[in-house]
């Protein structure tokens, strides 16, 4: 029986940042409609892999592909346009624009793409009610709480439909019932849409939402149950 | 003493430790004071000119008390960009300088420690700046004027201190809301609708017309056949008025852009200018305020230029030689291109810094896929959608004056001076495309890894 076609992998990759290395030759699979969870300690290369995955940079050497593509074959244009159509991206903080209210900040993908201002506006009106922020319509990021914000980014990053979320550390900066709030948020929808996620963390709780988790030890996955 | 030794050393510890916005802050500061400096002393230098004196530049315009004070005046009010320009230099890199002295407060320093340290940081780079005109403008004096009498001595050595103690001050001052809630400023959520001009600007404002009230009223002295500090006075009195009316005809029209556009966005780059523009329309007003007084006093200046060049080339009988006018007209057209000049700086490091503040969250807009192009276009909206109508505006008012001077010398109206609000307006989106290099060099995946 032939093993299933991965959505996203990652062979070899490094990556150094000035004389530091960040990832030594990490490889990593994911299946479509998979929750994936990175862990690792403080500086193991969690980000660094997420950012080489979603092509935001360019690994030293190795390659990404996605859905047969490779990744360093693409121009910076092209993929811009992987990240707004196919990827959504979700960080601990700051993705959010501070002038924007949340409505136009999860309509802006949309706009991007060429949507209509006002049908924009109206999915993301039904994607920020079915992440729990409805009435937050037209307050701005730093009038809202962070549980709300972050739940705002996920609508954000999941209303064009992407196939892969991308999301580093999204419960970093909230407590706990937020936190809890925000990944069950993030897993429900991946579910009913069918997207993969990749989902950086260092806090067991969290990881436990995945299907799967593997362990970055210096730049490099390792097996599971060997600790940094 | 050793208190401020070791404030000394922390303030150079920080300052060394900072990133390159740090220093790009001080070394534009220190340029910005030499500017001041070098305007101001050579506005006192001709204040303590008594009565008539023959002076061997500027084709007897400087000989007569009354034009003297004139150009004590134009010189003064060289001050008004300059303090604007320094304005946008202490916001380079303000946000992160804030929190580094909320820090500071948090580990301990107490409110008088901050403030002397911010005091020594800016006074540091005012002084240098002050210095070295001070050294370049004495120089060029004595080459001038062989024994300056101890009234300009006395001018010289007041301004070359006042101008870093006035920077070390509104170093200390500006941090004030940092001094009264260090815990506050980590986690700020600014007010909508932004601040108004700053108290500190319109301080400064009030100290160069403080300024030229004195230097007019000592040192111009009224007679029959010539004109007393009136005139200048007078001109003064209506450029700081036409530039009062900039700050806020910028503003609302930054805030009525805004509002109009944000709700009618079709483009992504549209939404986030407008949005930006509603959220804090006197950002872009500090800056565009003083664009547009120079279109007003450009465009008018260059009006009255035409027609006076046109009386000085055709009547036969003039009460003073054709190089006298001449060289008012060009001096005061290169005072006028001195002031723009300084203006677009301000404007180029005020568009930088913005970009600068933004960086993490544009940073994570690229990531999600937000075309650079798309950044880049919301930028130069950020400046171009308000600043089109106050530049109509400006230059209509600009045309004025021109009109009104060309129907009473009974000459045509100078139409080609409805060029410069165009020019000025090509210019400003110039200097605003300058930060597009840099917006490329700020999207760096490293911002998204740290808070």
């Amino acid at each position: 029986m032939s093993r299933p076609v991965p959505l996203l992998s990652a062979s070899g990759l490094t990556k150094a940042h000035g004389r530091t290395p960040a990832l030594r030759g990490a490889s990593i699979e994911l299946h479509a409609g998979e929750i994936l969870a990175v862990t690792g300690a403080s500086g193991s290369g969690k980000s660094t892999l997420l950012h080489c995955l979603a092509g935001i940079v360019r690994p030293d050497e190795g390659s990404v592909t996605y859905d047969g593509r490779r990744l360093e074959d693409l121009p910076e244009k092209r993929l811009s346009e992987l990240r707004r159509t196919e990827f959504g991206v979700v960080f601990q903080f700051g993705q959010l624009i501070p002038e924007l209210t949340a409505l136009d900040n999860v309509a802006l993908p949309l706009l991007l793409a060429g949507t209509d201002r006002a049908r924009a506006r109206a999915r993301a009106a039904e994607w920020l009610e079915r992440f729990g922020v409805r009435g937050q319509e037209e307050s701005r990021p730093g009038e809202m709480s962070g549980g709300q914000a972050q739940r705002a980014a996920l609508a954000r990053a999941l209303v064009t439909g992407p196939k892969v979320v991308f999301a580093d550390e999204p419960t970093g900066a909230l407590d706990s019932l937020s936190g809890e709030q925000v990944m069950t948020a993030l897993v429900h929808t991946a579910r009913e849409s069918g997207a993969a996620v990749v989902l950086i963390t260092h806090d067991a709780q969290v990881a436990a939402y995945a299907d799967r988790e593997v362990q970055l030890r210096d730049g490099a996955v390792a097996p599971l149950g060997v600790t940094a | 003493m050793s208190l401020l030794r070791s404030d000394l050393r922390l303030a150079w510890e920080l300052t060394r430790g900072s990133d390159r916005g740090e220093w790009w802050r001080l070394t534009l500061t220190a340029a910005g004071a030499a500017l001041a400096t070098g305007f101001a002393l050579a506005a006192v230098t001709l204040a303590s000119l008594r009565g008539n004196t023959d002076v061997s530049v500027a084709a007897g315009l400087l000989d007569e008390p009354g034009t003297r004070s004139g150009v004590i005046v134009g010189l003064l009010l060289l001050l008004v960009p300059v303090l604007g320009f320094l304005g946008q230099c202490a916001r380079i890199g303000a946000v992160h300088r804030d929190r580094r002295l909320a820090g500071l407060r948090l580990a301990g320093a107490t409110p008088w420690q901050v403030r002397r340290i911010a005091a020594l940081e800016t006074g540091l780079a005012c002084l240098l700046g002050s210095a070295v005109a001070t050294v370049f403008s004495v120089l060029l004096l004595l080459r001038l004027w062989d024994r300056p009498n101890v009234l300009a001595w006395a001018g010289i050595a007041l301004v070359a201190v006042a101008v870093p103690v006035l920077g070390a001050v509104t170093g200390a001052l500006a941090l004030r809301r940092v001094v009264a809630s260090p815990l506050g400023w980590v986690r700020r959520v600014g007010p909508r609708g932004g601040r108004g001009p700053g108290l500190l600007f319109l301080a400064g404002i009030l100290v160069v017309a403080g300024m030229a009230l004195l230097t007019v009223a000592t040192t111009s002295t009224a007679a029959a056949d010539r004109p007393g500090g009136g005139p200048p006075l007078t001109m003064m009195g209506a450029v700081l008025a036409v530039g009062a009316g900039a700050v806020w005809l910028s503003g609302a029209t930054a805030r009525a852009t805004g509002r109009i556009l944000a709700v009618r966005a079709r483009s992504a780059a549209t939404l986030i200018a407008a949005e930006r523009l509603r959220d804090d329309p006197w950002s872009a007003a500090r800056t565009h305020a003083a664009v547009l007084l120079v279109t007003v006093v450009g465009t008018g200046f260059l009006g009255i230029r035409q027609v006076l060049g046109d009386v000085v080339r055709t009547e036969e009988h003039l009460a003073a030689s054709e190089s006298y006018y001449t060289t008012g007209l060009d001096l005061t057209g290169a005072a006028i291109v001195i002031a723009f000049a300084i203006t677009l700086s301000g404007l180029a490091v005020g568009t930088a810094e913005s970009l600068a503040t933004r960086r993490r969250g544009l940073t994570a807009q690229a990531a999600a896929g937000v075309p650079r192009t798309v950044l880049g276009r919301a930028l130069l909206l950020e400046t171009a959608l308000p600043l089109a109508p106050a530049v109509l505006l400006a230059g209509l008012g600009g045309m004025t004056i021109g009109t009104w001077y060309a129907a009473l010398s009974g000459r045509p109206v100078p139409w080609a001076t409805a060029l410069v609000p165009l020019a000025v307006y090509a210019a400003c989106l110039l200097a605003a495309a300058t930060s597009l290099p840099l917006l490329r060099r700020t999207l760096r995946p490293g911002e998204l890894r740290y808070a």
